[in-house]
């Protein structure tokens, strides 16, 4: 460490010089690429792969789907609540246009009868 | 470090997208190997383990690397690339519960760099430097092998590690004040 110490100017070293001497970049081994590709090529076909078979089941299922009894429960169920909520909904119309209809024809009679 | 073979994003894409995102990633691979490859080095300490950390990056950028392109705004995409192997380096720490295998004075490239001789005529304070950044946080050391080893600036640094300009600034301040000071002390 002699040596080194010698260089000191004052107590203090030019770090930014030496960070910038020991901190070369790296050139990568040509190896490096070649493996790159190589990983790159078979991870995209593996994806590739599997994106297409999934992509089979998931129509193939799909049909299963459609085919299998069981799952009509919830298309029935469905269509069966629309139609309970249009009723309710309906109803509530009706007696709401009925409690206009008395209002009406109660304002036309106080009016016939001289009260207003 | 393991070679995981995961699902690249980029297969979904029609066959004329694709074609032109690898046109773009491998100009990507091919400007930016250099920077990925050296801070992968001068992070782990050998080449080895370099190479796989390098590659791993490489296969992350690939997977996202469509949204990276959409969202960096024509911003450079260098500090996410780092950024990538940042965060793959501490999980690579993290795995192995492990500081560097080859401390960084130990390792090749110095040697490689300088060459023997130039060791032999008192190129020693290199050694110095490259034992005495190894001690440093983590963060410092990878601001300083950012900065010097890749020519990284501020902003640019400050995008790989998460953090704002000033912060990054002050950073690296305290980094080489902490260097100047320990190799002071030798």
């Amino acid at each position: 460490m002699s040596d080194a110490s010698e260089k000191l100017t004052g107590s203090t070293w030019d770090v930014e010089r030496l960070l910038g001497d020991a901190l070369r970049p790296m050139e990568p081994p040509e190896r490096l690429s070649g493996r790159f590709e190589d990983t790159l090529s078979a991870v995209t076909q593996a994806a590739a792969e599997e994106l297409s078979d999934w992509a089979e089941e998931l129509s193939e299922s799909e049909l299963r789907a459609l085919r299998d009894p069981r799952n009509w429960v919830r298309p029935v169920v469905a269509v069966s609540a629309g139609g309970i909520a249009t009723g309710a909904l309906l109803v509530l119309e009706l007696r709401r246009r009925g409690r206009q209809q008395t209002k009406g024809r109660l304002g036309s009679a106080v009016e016939r009868v001289g009260l207003r | 470090m393991s070679g995981a073979k995961e699902n690249v994003e980029p297969a979904s894409l029609d066959p004329a997208a694709k074609a032109e995102l690898d046109r773009a990633f491998e100009e990507l691979y091919r400007d930016h190997l250099k920077d990925v490859y050296s801070y992968a080095y001068y992070r782990v300490g050998n080449q080895h383990d370099a190479e796989d950390l390098t590659e791993q990056a490489f296969l992350q950028a690939y997977r996202h690397f469509d949204r990276a392109r959409r969202e960096s705004d024509g911003r450079p995409l260098r500090p996410w690339l780092i950024r990538i192997a940042h965060n793959l380096a501490l999980n690579y720490y993290r795995d192995r519960s492990r500081r560097p295998q080859t401390p960084l004075e130990q390792a090749d490239p110095i040697p490689a760099r300088h060459g023997t001789e130039a060791i032999a005529e008192g190129r020693e304070e290199l050694r110095q430097v490259i034992a005495k950044l190894d001690d440093l946080p983590d963060d410092r050391r990878d601001a300083l092998i950012m900065r010097f080893a890749l020519g990284m600036d501020n902003r640019e640094i400050a995008r790989a590690l998460g953090r704002s300009d000033g912060a990054t600034k002050v950073l690296i301040h305290r980094a080489i004040k902490q260097l100047e000071e320990a190799m002071s002390d030798e």
